[in-house]
């Protein structure tokens, strides 16, 4: 009997040794069944988009009766190591957001995506400079999907009451910041304590004009251009000149906050992305909310314009023979899912080939202004932030030292510089 | 002769306690232990994104603390974390040792304060930061408000948007919420003093100040050592309240920036938005852990010969 219940007493620790030691296999196989063959996982790094995107998901889920689509976003902050964390051990999305140039690539780099190429044999029709962004040698990891654009959101309402006008020209919007500040507006909704904004939106929105947009990015991209050379330091000069225009303690608001600020009509402009309209609209701008693109120098200048490669979709590995997943991953890339996403989430402007009716008269507005424009992408975005110090780091650090009156203008564009000297081979 | 294990009359029983410690040691070996040694294991990898690439041997580990940009951001968060865990230890060990005294007081009402002192550790970290944030905030919070209606207007700034002051404001964050722990702490260290020996104080007539020094305090001394390891650990890996209120980037321009978020920032996030890479980010973490161990050992190696020379005199 002693010997029955010794003999038991082993074999269950065995069993629960096994089960301890072999636990992630064991999960990582369950959650790859509790969908079912036909569910489809589709994640993003917008949170914000749940419900929006289950309408879209809709439509398709009732043009394919045997496939349900879920869709799972990751903050934007933790998407990258979730992505790749997951996908990893194998209990990742089956189709996923990807951004666009190094920090996609890196997921491709490291195996996490199926190459596109022979799977959606019409991406050849998509454009070649959106495709450059989530391909490599040829290969092709991601639908290029949507693009953003940057400009300055202005309250109409404020505008009224002051007798202003939308500016074209760069003095012309000195004068309107001038104007309004003088009659105690809040003239920008603008904050320092995060960087991004001021490299992403401010800099490379606002800037290209007097950097020489593509053509100046091409050179500093091939290291005949540098940050320090007229061109980018006039850039950072010319930005400059909105700080007086900022709020009181400019330097402690944050991105939400200067969201809030401006969405709740508590500040005349605010320099934004295009994917801020339904934020403002749902804050409840309404028709109050108005947007002109970035002044140009001088009356007749051509708009250089920051038509950022935002987001790609990607189909993660071990799916190329995922009927469900293949079938909602050529759906992705179809005129009528593009039609779809631009209505639900204005300000997302989809690379698809077709035809397109934009509702929202903002988003129309930012579309318009891309037909009489040179297009580029964000200044340091394209390989220039593929290794540490990343040129995306080094402009917003620069920058915040800038606005906050740590550093000139000039020493801004000189430690950027600097940082990318240390690595970028075109530099060296 | 020692006493063999078990019940009285049977034969040792240590089959039986490997039996059922057996099952505890696997979850901790598996779940603790395991990805310990396996994150030091990473740190002499290289690799981009979550992705261990080639063993680098100890070249993460020279990197981090000489070559640029990784050493500039290492030590700084190395020096912010010291800050930190200072403004706290100050706020949290003093500040609260000295609520503790007075709160175990006689007095009505008392026993409500000191649940109320509580109150906020039980919140999220998240939810603290978020509250810090919104009075803090330049535009609406109520903390320049104040300031302003007191006639303090030369005060005022924007407290999260410099380095010097947002670290600060952090420490305070932790300290208001964790200030309660410590009370807890001290409390229950002065309830179990023996009142007798407090009364003979008191008729040998000494006074506040001398009551505090020569009996509360020393017999307090274990608990002192147990709140400061306590902060000590808890600073040295704290990553909530950057995240709730500088963000992973340590804002602005990494003042806040302590080990916690640049391990996170490090290990989880693309080079283009500051990220190291896996190997790099374990690197950090395994030298973050290392200097905890040490500050620990240290702490104890000190305490326990200051105890003793304390009860000595």
């Amino acid at each position: 009997m002693k010997k029955r219940i010794r003999v038991g007493g082993a074999g269950l620790l065995v069993l629960f040794l096994l089960t301890i030691l072999g636990l992630s296999p064991l999960f990582a196989g369950g959650a790859k069944d509790t969908g079912g063959e036909n569910t489809v996982t589709f994640t993003s790094w917008r949170t914000e988009d749940i419900q929006r995107m289950g309408q879209i998901n809709a439509r398709f889920m009732s043009e394919n009766p045997g496939i349900k689509v879920v869709f799972s976003p990751i903050s934007d902050q933790e998407y990258d190591a979730q992505v790749q964390a997951s996908v990893m051990s194998g209990v990742g999305a089956e189709i996923l957001f990807v951004r666009s140039y190094d920090p996609g690539k890196v997921f491709y780099d490291n195996g996490l995506l199926e190459p596109l190429n022979t799977l959606l044999p019409d991406l050849k029709n998509f454009p070649e400079a959106a495709k450059g962004a989530w391909s490599a040698d040829g290969t092709i990891y991601a639908i290029p999907f949507v693009g953003v654009t940057h400009g300055v959101y202005y309250n109409k309402g404020i505008f009224r009451k002051h007798g202003l006008n939308p500016p074209e020209t760069w003095d012309q919007f000195i004068n309107v910041c001038r104007t309004l500040k003088e009659k105690g507006e809040t003239v920008f909704a603008q904050g320092t304590q995060e960087g991004w904004p001021l490299y992403e939106v401010i800099f490379s929105g606002l800037g290209a004009n007097f950097y020489g947009g593509e053509a100046s990015r091409q050179k500093l991209l091939a290291g005949d251009l540098r940050l320090t050379d007229t061109p980018f330091v006039r850039a950072f000069e010319k930005v400059m000149e909105l700080q007086p225009f900022f709020p009181a303690g400019y330097q402690a608001i944050d991105y939400v906050s200067m969201q809030q600020m401006f969405g709740t009509g508590n500040a005349a402009m605010f320099i934004g992305g295009s994917w801020e309209i339904g934020i403002f609209e749902d804050l409840g701008l309404g028709d109050d909310l108005g947007w002109f693109a970035p002044p140009v120098e001088k009356a007749g200048d051509r708009l250089q314009y920051c038509f950022h490669v935002d987001a790609g979709i990607g189909l993660s590995k071990g799916n190329s023979g995922n009927e469900a997943a293949l079938s909602y991953l050529e759906w992705t890339a179809s005129p009528e899912f593009a039609q779809l996403f631009m209505d639900q989430l204005p300000g997302f402007f989809a690379y698809t080939p077709g035809d397109y009716n934009l509702s929202n008269p903002v988003a129309a507005k930012m579309i318009n202004a891309a037909q009489n424009a040179d297009l580029t992408v964000r200044t340091v975005w394209q390989d220039l932030s593929a290794q540490v110090p990343s040129g995306n780091g080094l402009m917003e650090e620069a920058l915040v030292l800038m606005y906050n009156g740590s550093i000139t203008p000039r020493q801004a564009a000189e430690k950027v510089q600097k940082g990318l000297d240390s690595w970028y081979p075109a530099f060296k | 002769m020692r006493k063999p294990l078990g019940i009285p009359g049977q034969r040792t029983v240590w089959p039986m306690i490997i039996l059922f410690t057996l099952p505890a040691f696997l979850i901790y070996f598996r779940f603790l232990l395991l990805p310990i040694f396996q994150s030091i294991g990473v740190s002499f990898f290289t690799g981009s994104g979550m992705s261990p690439g080639e063993f680098a041997g100890l070249d993460n580990y020279r990197k981090l603390l000489t070559m640029n940009p990784y050493k500039t951001r290492f030590w700084n968060a190395f020096r912010n974390n010291l800050v930190f865990f200072g403004i706290v230890m100050v706020i949290q060990n003093g500040f609260g040792f000295f609520m503790a005294v007075l709160l175990t007081r006689p007095g009505k009402g008392i026993h409500t304060v000191r649940i109320l002192t509580f109150l906020p550790t039980t919140l999220s970290v998240i939810v603290v930061g978020f509250l810090f944030n919104m009075m803090l905030n330049p535009t609406w919070g109520i903390f320049n408000e104040l300031l302003s209606f007191l006639g303090l207007e030369s005060l005022i700034r924007p407290w999260l948007g410099e380095p010097r002051t947002a670290l600060t404001m952090i420490s305070i964050a932790v300290s208001w919420q964790f200030l309660g722990e410590s009370i807890l702490f001290y409390a229950a260290g002065i309830d179990s003093i023996n009142p007798e020996i407090l009364e003979a104080g008191r008729i040998d007539g000494v006074n506040f100040l001398q009551e505090i020094r020569h009996i509360i305090l020393p017999s307090l001394i274990p608990i002192v050592g147990i709140v400061t390891i306590m902060i000590f650990m808890g600073d040295f890996t704290q990553f909530d309240i950057v995240y709730a209120m500088t963000t992973t980037r340590g804002n602005p321009v990494y003042g806040t920036d302590i080990f916690g978020s640049l391990f996170y920032r490090a290990a989880f996030q693309s080079p283009a938005r500051d990220g190291w890479g896996v190997g790099m980010g374990a690197t950090v973490s395994t030298i973050m852990s290392l200097l905890v161990f040490l500050g620990v050992s240290l702490w104890l190696f000190f305490f326990h010969r200051q105890k003793k020379r304390f009860f000595l005199e």
